[in-house]
C-alpha cells in the first residue's frame, strides 16, 4: 500500500540509503531494525517526508506521491509518533490532540471547548485511554503520553480519505514491561484502522509485534524476515555480521597496556538521569570502550569524565586527584581531551581557521601577557597539518569548509598538540568515509602507543571490538559486563548484544 | 559571484555608493572641512558603537550603552572639581563595572543579555536622574579646559576627537585580533558550544565583552560631557539606535562571530553619511530615528546568520 522503491539518499561524504526498497501492506505491522548508523533514521525521515530522496519512487495506494515536507506526508495519511515526544506539556490533552486542527471546533476564532472535549474523548477511546481530555499533559505518565500521541496521530482517520500509515520511533524505550504489553495490544487492535512501522533497538519486541522485519546495514536493506521465520540470533548476525578485516582496525598494532598506571578512575559514580553506580579504571595506553544501546548512558559517562556533568554520587579521579569541581576547564587543564559526537557543533568552531581551532584549548601556551603569538600558533598548525596529512589549503583555511575527516583530525590534533594524555572519544568516526575512519583508527593506535588512555564510544560493534583492550557493557545506565583484553580472544558482537538488549 | 562571497564586502561598497550619491546631490559634501567636521561629530557615537561591537560579536547585545553614557555625563561633571583628570579613569571604571554586572547577570543568572543590559541601563539612567536632580549640570569651564580641553581642540585643523577615535579603534582592534580575550570572544560568537567543549571559560569572557562595552560607553559619555561642558540624564538619548545600526551595517551580525571593530568603523561612517544626507534633505531631527529604525531592520535581515537560529521570538 505504501511503497518505496530504489530509494537513494546521500549526504556530503555519506551514502546514507543505497537503493532501498520498502513496503507496508494494509493493516500490516512492519519492523525496522539496524545498528546505529545503518540508515534507520534516514529511512524513517524519508518515510514521513522530512527528507527527500535523490532518486527512487514513492507510491501510496498505487499512486506515485512526492512529499516535500512532513505536512504533505501527514495530509496523505502518514503519521509519526516521535521518540522525543512532541506533545506540549503545558497544554491540555485535548489541545494537544487537536493542535493545528482547532478549526473544526472554532467559530469566529473562539473555540468550543465542549465539542473539542467530546471529540478528544472519542480519539482517546481508540487507544483505550480513559482520562479527562482537559488534563494538563504534564500530569500524565510517560506511557499515557505515548498513547495520547498515538491518539493524536489517529485523528488522521477522520481527516484523510484512504489508508493510514503510522510510524512508531522507539516507542518502548522508556516504558515498563506491562506498559509495553498494553501498547502492543492496542497497536494490534488498531491494525484495523492503520498500518504501522515499528522502529526499535529492542529486537525481541520488534519480533514480537511485527509481521515482517526489515534488517538494515550500511544504508541498505540486507534482509526482510517474515514472522516466525528467523531467530533473534539470526537477525543479530545480519545486523552486524560483516566480514571484518582485522587490519582495518589496526589490530596488529594493539599492544598490552601498562596496568600499573591509572589515569582516570570512576568510583561508584551516579549521574543525573539513568547512570547508576559506574566504576572503572582507565590505564595508560588502554583503549576502554563503553558499549550500550542509544540512551543507555554512554555519552553521559564520557561527558562526566570531561566535567560537563557533575556526578550526584561517587568520585571521579584524574591522575590521582579527585575532581573537586566538575568543569571542562579543570578537566582540560588536567590533560583530558574531548572529541565530541557532534563534531560540527562542539568539535570545531566553523568560521575560525585551522590554527585558531587547534589552539583554542591551549591558548595559555601561546601567549605572553594575554597577547597571542600567532607565529608560534601557525607553526604548530603547519606541523600537525603535515603530521596527520590534514587536507586544508593552509593553516588559514576555515575549518567549517573542511571535510568531516579533516575536521576530526583538527579536533584530535587540538588535544594531542596540547599534550592531553586522557582522550575521551565519543563516536569519533561518525559520518566519516572509510579512508578517514582508517586514519582515525591509526591515530588511536598512535596515541595508545604513546601511553594515552582512551575512553571510547564506538560507532559500531566491530569498531568497539576491533579497537578496544577492554569493553564495558552498560544497559539502562547500569554496568552489565566487563570484557577484559586477552590477545587473540576478542569477544564477538553477539557476546555484547546479549548484555545490551 | 555568489552572495556569500560578496557579503563581507557589502559594508564598504555601501559606503562608497552612499558617498557617491550624496556628493552628486551636494558637491560641497566632499570638501575637506565639511568631511572633517562630519567625522568629528560622529566620534562619541563611534566609541559607543565600538563597545556594542564586543557585545554583538559574542552573539549578545548591549542596550545599556546610551544610559551608561547619560549617567557618565552627570558623574563626570560632578567629579571633575574634586578628581581632576582622574575623573576619566573613574568614569571608565564605573562603565566597565556596570558592564561586568550585565555580563554577570547574563552568564550566572542566565538572563538574556537584551534584558540584563536593559535593566542595568535603566538603573544607570535612574542614577543619572537622581544625581543630577533631573536637571542639566555644568562643569567649571576653566577647569574643563585645563583638564580635558585637549580632547576637543584641533591640530592643523583636525579635531582631536579623531585621534582619540583612531587610538581607541587601534586598541580595540588589537584586543580583537591579537589577544586571548579577542580570540575567545570570536570562538564564543562563532561556536559557543565548541568553545565550552574546548575548556574555554566562556562565562568569564562573556563578562569581559560586556565590561569592554560598558567601559567604551562610559568613555563616550565622558566625551559628551567634555564637549557640552556639562551633563544631563538625557544628552545621549537617540544614540543607541544609530550605534547598533553602525555595528550591524558594518557587518557584525546579531548572531556574532564575524565582523569586528574595523567593520564598525565603516558602519559608523555609513551612519554619518546617512545622517549628513538627512540634514541636507532637511529631514527633521525628530524623524531621523524612523530612518534609522528602518535601516536597522534592513541591516539585521541582511546580515543575520539564519543557520544559527532555531526559533525567533
Amino acid at each position: 500500500m505504501y511503497k518505496l522503491k530504489n530509494i537513494d539518499k546521500k549526504f556530503p561524504g555519506v551514502h546514507a540509503l543505497k537503493s532501498v526498497d520498502f513496503s507496508v501492506g494494509k493493516g500490516e505491522i512492519v519492523g525496522l531494525v539496524g545498528e546505529n548508523g545503518a540508515g534507520k533514521s534516514t529511512l524513517m525521515k524519508v518515510l514521513y517526508g522530512a527528507y527527500q530522496p535523490e532518486s527512487g519512487q514513492i507510491a501510496m495506494g498505487g499512486k506515485p506521491v512526492h512529499f516535500s515536507d512532513p505536512r504533505e506526508a501527514l495530509a496523505a495519511g502518514i503519521g509519526m509518533v516521535f521518540q522525543e515526544q512532541s506533545l506540549i506539556p503545558n497544554l491540555t490533552v485535548m489541545e494537544n490532540i487537536f493542535l493545528g486542527n482547532e478549526k473544526q471546533f472554532s467559530k469566529a476564532g473562539l473555540i468550543n471547548w465542549k465539542s473539542m472535549g467530546v471529540a478528544a474523548k472519542k480519539q482517546l477511546a481508540k487507544v483505550k485511554l480513559d482520562i479527562d481530555p482537559g488534563t494538563p499533559t504534564s500530569k500524565l505518565s510517560f506511557a499515557q503520553r505515548q498513547l495520547v500521541e498515538l491518539a493524536k496521530v489517529l485523528t488522521l482517520e477522520e481527516r484523510v480519505a484512504g489508508d493510514l500509515v503510522i510510524l512508531l520511533d522507539e516507542p518502548t524505550s522508556v516504558l515498563s514491561k506491562d506498559e509495553v504489553k498494553l501498547l502492543f495490544s492496542i497497536v494490534r487492535e488498531l491494525t484495523s484502522r492503520a498500518s504501522f512501522i515499528f522502529v526499535s533497538h529492542r529486537l525481541e519486541e520488534v519480533m514480537d509485534i511485527s509481521d515482517r522485519i526489515y534488517v538494515m546495514k550500511d544504508g541498505a536493506v540486507v534482509d526482510v524476515v517474515t514472522r516466525g521465520q528467523s531467530s533473534v540470533e539470526d537477525i543479530q548476525k545480519r545486523m552486524v555480521g560483516r566480514n571484518v578485516d582485522k587490519e582495518y582496525y589496526r589490530e596488529r598494532r594493539q599492544k598490552s597496556f601498562d596496568d600499573t598506571k591509572v589515569l582516570l578512575e570512576f568510583d561508584d559514580v551516579s549521574l543525573p538521569g539513568r547512570v547508576q553506580n559506574i566504576s572503572f579504571k582507565l590505564h595508560a595506553g588502554e583503549v576502554l570502550c563503553i558499549v550500550g544501546a542509544e540512551g543507555s548512558g554512554r555519552e553521559s559517562i564520557i561527558r562526566a569524565a570531561y566535567g560537563m556533568i557533575s556526578p550526584l554520587a561517587g568520585a571521579i579521579t584524574i591522575k590521582g586527584t579527585v575532581l573537586a569541581q566538575s568543569s571542562p576547564q579543570n578537566a582540560a587543564e588536567q590533560g583530558v581531551g574531548y572529541v565530541p559526537r557532534e563534531r560540527k557543533i562542539e568539535g570545531i568552531v566553523s568560521g575560525m581557521n585551522v590554527h585558531e581551532n587547534m589552539t583554542l584549548s591551549q591558548l595559555k601556551r601561546f601567549t605572553t601577557l594575554g597577547v597571542i603569538k600567532i607565529g608560534a600558533e601557525r607553526a604548530l598548525a603547519k606541523d600537525w597539518i603535515k603530521k596527520l596529512a590534514i587536507k586544508a589549503s593552509s593553516e588559514l583555511a576555515d575549518c567549517g569548509n573542511l571535510s568531516g575527516g579533516n575536521q576530526q583530525k583538527v579536533v584530535l590534533s587540538k588535544w594531542r598538540s596540547g599534550g592531553s594524555d586522557i582522550m575521551l572519544l565519543d563516536h569519533p568516526t561518525r559520518g566519516l568515509d572509510i579512508g578517514a575512519k582508517e586514519d582515525v583508527y591509526e591515530m588511536i593506535r598512535d596515541m595508545s602507543e604513546e601511553g594515552v588512555g582512551i575512553l571510547l564510544v564506538a560507532d559500531t560493534f566491530e569498531e568497539a571490538i576491533g579497537l578496544a583492550h577492554t569493553i564495558m557493557v552498560i544497559k539502562d545506565g547500569s554496568f552489565r559486563k566487563h570484557f577484559p583484553y586477552a590477545p587473540g580472544q576478542k569477544p564477538v558482537p553477539f557476546d555484547l548484544l546479549q548484555h545490551m538488549i | 559571484m555568489n552572495m556569500e562571497r560578496i557579503k563581507p564586502h557589502l559594508p564598504w561598497m555601501t559606503l562608497v555608493v552612499l558617498v557617491v550619491i550624496v556628493s552628486v546631490i551636494d558637491p560641497s559634501f566632499l570638501k575637506p572641512t565639511s568631511l572633517l567636521s562630519l567625522a568629528g561629530d560622529i566620534v562619541p557615537l563611534f566609541i559607543m558603537a565600538l563597545g556594542i561591537t564586543f557585545a554583538i560579536y559574542i552573539g549578545g547585545i548591549d542596550l545599556s550603552a546610551q544610559s551608561m553614557a547619560n549617567m557618565v555625563t552627570v558623574l563626570a561633571t560632578i567629579w571633575l572639581s574634586s578628581m581632576g583628570a582622574w575623573t576619566a579613569v573613574a568614569c571608565v571604571f564605573v562603565g566597565a563595572a556596570l558592564g561586568a554586572l550585565s555580563g554577570y547577570v547574563t552568564t550566572r543568572l542566565l538572563v538574556p543579555s537584551f534584558i540584563s543590559t536593559l535593566a542595568v541601563g535603566g538603573t544607570a539612567y535612574s542614577i543619572a536622574q537622581w544625581l543630577s536632580g533631573q536637571r542639566s549640570v555644568s562643569m567649571d569651564a576653566a577647569l574643563r579646559d585645563s583638564t580635558f580641553g585637549w580632547m576637543i581642540s584641533r591640530t592643523a585643523g583636525i579635531p582631536h576627537e579623531l585621534f582619540i577615535a583612531a587610538a581607541l579603534l587601534l586598541v580595540c582592534w588589537f584586543i580583537e585580533r591579537r589577544t586571548v580575550i579577542g580570540r575567545n570572544l570570536k570562538a564564543i560568537g562563532a561556536g559557543e558550544l565548541a568553545a565550552v567543549a574546548s575548556g574555554v571559560n566562556v562565562a568569564r569572557y562573556k563578562i569581559a565583552a560586556f565590561a569592554l562595552s560598558g567601559a567604551l560607553a562610559a568613555f563616550a559619555g565622558l566625551l559628551f560631557a567634555v564637549k557640552l561642558s556639562g551633563g544631563a540624564p538625557n544628552v545621549a538619548n537617540g544614540f543607541l539606535l544609530p550605534a547598533i545600526v553602525a555595528v550591524l551595517v558594518g557587518g557584525t551580525p546579531l548572531t556574532g562571530g564575524v565582523g569586528g571593530v574595523v567593520n564598525t568603523m565603516i558602519g559608523t561612517l555609513i551612519v554619518a553619511v546617512i545622517r549628513a544626507s538627512m540634514l541636507y534633505l532637511e529631514i527633521d531631527a525628530t524623524q531621523q530615528q524612523m530612518v534609522f529604525g528602518l535601516v536597522l531592520i534592513c541591516a539585521i535581515a541582511l546580515t543575520i546568520d539564519r543557520a544559527k537560529l532555531k526559533t525567533v521570538k
